[in-house]
């Protein structure tokens, strides 16, 4: 409270740059969720200097990936609405992708995981030509992804190519940059955080920009956004092509961290669920903001209920933490950004109406 | 400027829209009138790209849009409004009206000036940043044209946009119509609001049974036996209500 009343005082005509900022951001929604964002983002960043644990270090890395894969499938199915349940086949397929190319043709990450994105971004594509082809309508669509799943699942564990059952480990020689290999966490903390930073860029880039707002036009209406000439079959192309190839790039970087891949871990709807869909429901779907706050607070508490109250049995694990997200689903239907949102809106009316008005009119 | 030849719609076994021709020119205001599932709706439908047509052809500008999608003949300047409206609830009213602004503009800032505009038109210019599904329903139904009328059309196809106003905002509306039709844009126009279609209209084309019955000026259609018959006097029956 102070710190806003502070501030409408400074709205005079010598507030400095920060003042001016502070405003800028204070009058507009999507730049204080990113402003937040981007904080949590230097925060995180700066947490090894009191977080020494690798075990806890590690939950922050997973939550990092967590964020920027949630990032990845906020704009497919929280902007354009699209039901793309199984997004984990992306991330599935960019792991192979970069493990694949790492030890069979001595590509290094750093080429490995933007190619994976590539060929993530292939599978999308062939996903929207089917589902165009063939009409599938939202609920179909959601089970085609399922299947498809289970599809490449099976696919995987025949393939030799690719380590078949066994799966694919990285070689694990001297830590090096070239090689993305390190004996500590720290390098692999920074070089998520600036993916998520990345993530989260893009994606309050996409939600301001015709792109963004032709994405929302389709979810709350495909009819009513054809008859405005938004070419809807294009769109919906366009958002499972920019969710797959992000994912796909999380994957690659994924398989860095976790340094072995097998088909039953990957393609797996667990593992789709706590990686892909808590982090967004959890934190608000479709908002800006609530794959970061979702991200930092679905993978500590999955951490959590997996190491303490379950004591290991996978099975329990699984019904705790599924109570939990259909729980916070029904009482947070936008999830915590919906909560935050109330309260800044509460917080902004009660300060002088005409002045917000200025500083709107001043901004637009 | 558009030149509908013949259509015709069957559902399964129901003919929502027989051999139905229609045509319009720069500037012109043409009322489309006829009983509840006269197949109006329909016919907009076959004319906006929603429903491909089992006969017939549509062309627009003098061009053959049959069977283009709708995004298409949108971009072409043929714009239409939705009878039950269906706005982008979640989204602010500038918002609603910017999507359809930007399908003539990739630039945020031009979009949302467009937006302005057309809201400014329909003296909505208090409510852009309200979210659209908290508006009420005369509300509703004017971003509708607002939204339509952004996409900077030549020919505006209107659904039943005033049913429902009060007396005072439908006298608003038809101001609005008929400085539009000033600035040259052709508008085909359906309403059961008699007052609305007989003010407006310099034609009248009456559908029932998804036929056309009659076509001619307001005070001819006012008298035609076969009109009253189907139509009319169902009006004044409800008129009574
Ligand atoms: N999608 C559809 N599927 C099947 N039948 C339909 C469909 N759309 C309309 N119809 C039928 O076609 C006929 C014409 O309907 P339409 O909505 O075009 O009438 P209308 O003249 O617009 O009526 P109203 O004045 O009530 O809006 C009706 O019998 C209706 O039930
Ligand atoms: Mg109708």
């Amino acid at each position: 409270m102070s710190a806003v009343k502070k501030s409408a005082s400074s709205l005079a005509p010598t507030a400095g740059p920060l003042g001016r900022l502070w405003h800028a951001i204070w009058a507009d929604w999507d730049l204080m969720q990113l402003a937040i964002s981007v904080l949590l983002v230097v925060a995180i960043g700066f947490a090894p200097l009191v977080i020494r644990s690798p075990y806890y270090l590690g939950i922050l890395i997973l939550a990092v990936l967590y964020a920027y894969v949630g990032i990845s499938w906020n704009i497919v199915a929280g902007f354009a609405g699209q039901l793309l349940i199984a997004h984990i086949i992306f991330i599935a397929l960019g792991a192979y992708t970069t493990v694949v190319l790492y030890t069979r043709f001595d590509v290094m990450p750093w080429i490995g995981i933007p190619a994976s994105g590539v060929v993530a971004a292939g599978l999308g594509l062939v996903i929207a030509l089917i589902t165009l082809r063939y009409g599938l309508k939202a609920d179909y669509f959601a089970l085609f992804t399922i299947a498809l799943m289970v599809a490449l699942k099976t696919l995987f564990l025949k393939w030799e190519f690719v380590g078949a059952a066994v799966g694919m480990g990285l070689r694990l020689n001297e830590p090096s940059w070239e090689k993305m290999i390190f004996s500590t966490k720290e390098p692999y903390l920074y070089i998520g955080l600036a993916l998520l930073l990345a993530g989260i860029l893009v994606q309050f880039w996409i939600y301001r920009s015709k792109l963004g707002k032709y994405f929302l036009a389709l979810r709350e209406d495909e009819a009513a956004a054809a008859a405005l000439g938004v070419n809807t079959s294009l769109y919906k192309t366009l958002a499972l092509l920019i969710g797959s190839a992000m994912g796909g790039i999380g994957g690659g970087y994924y398989m860095m961290y976790v340094t072995f891949v097998e088909p039953p871990q990957v393609f797996d709807l667990g593992l789709n669920v706590e990686l892909v869909l808590a982090a967004p429901i959890i934190g608000g779907l479709g908002s800006l903001l609530g794959p970061v706050l979702g991200a930092l607070i679905n993978k500590p508490l999955a951490e959590l209920i997996r190491g303490t109250l379950t004591a290991g049995r996978s099975g329990t694990t699984l019904i705790v933490y599924g109570a939990f997200l259909v729980i916070s689903i029904l009482f947070m239907p936008r999830g915590i950004t919906g909560l935050i949102q109330d309260g800044y809106q509460r917080l902004k009316r009660r300060r002088a109406p005409e002045r917000d008005e200025e500083v709107r009119r001043g901004n637009a | 400027m558009l030149e509908v030849q013949g259509i015709v719609k069957q559902f399964g076994g129901l003919t929502a829209v027989n051999d139905f021709s229609l045509s319009l020119d720069r500037g012109d205001i043409v009322g489309l009138i006829g009983p509840n599932g006269a197949g109006k709706t329909t016919a907009f439908n076959v004319i906006a790209g929603f429903y491909r047509p089992n006969a017939g052809r549509v062309h627009f500008g003098g061009r053959d849009i049959t069977g283009l999608r709708p995004d298409q003949i949108c971009k072409l300047g043929l714009a239409r409004t939705f009878q039950v409206v269906r706005p982008f609830g979640a989204l602010s009213v500038l918002e609603n009206v910017m999507i359809g602004a930007y399908a003539r503009t990739n630039d945020k800032a031009t979009a949302k000036a467009k937006a302005e505009e057309a809201l400014e038109a329909l003296g909505m210019t208090d409510l852009a940043e309200r979210a659209a599904r908290d508006l009420p329903i005369a509300g509703r139904k004017r971003l509708e044209i607002a939204r339509a009328l952004a996409t900077e059309p030549q020919l505006l196809l209107l659904d039943e946009t005033m049913a429902g106003l009060r007396s005072a905002e439908t006298d608003e509306v038809i101001e609005m119509v008929r400085k539009l039709s000033q600035r040259g844009i052709a508008i085909l126009l359906v309403e059961h609001v008699m007052k609305v279609v007989m003010s407006l209209a310099q034609r009248i084309v009456v559908l029932h049974h998804g036929e056309k019955i009659a076509e001619g000026q307001p005070s001819e259609i006012v008298r035609d036996r076969q009109v009253i018959d189907a139509y009319l006097g169902e009006v004044e029956s409800d008129a009574a209500r």
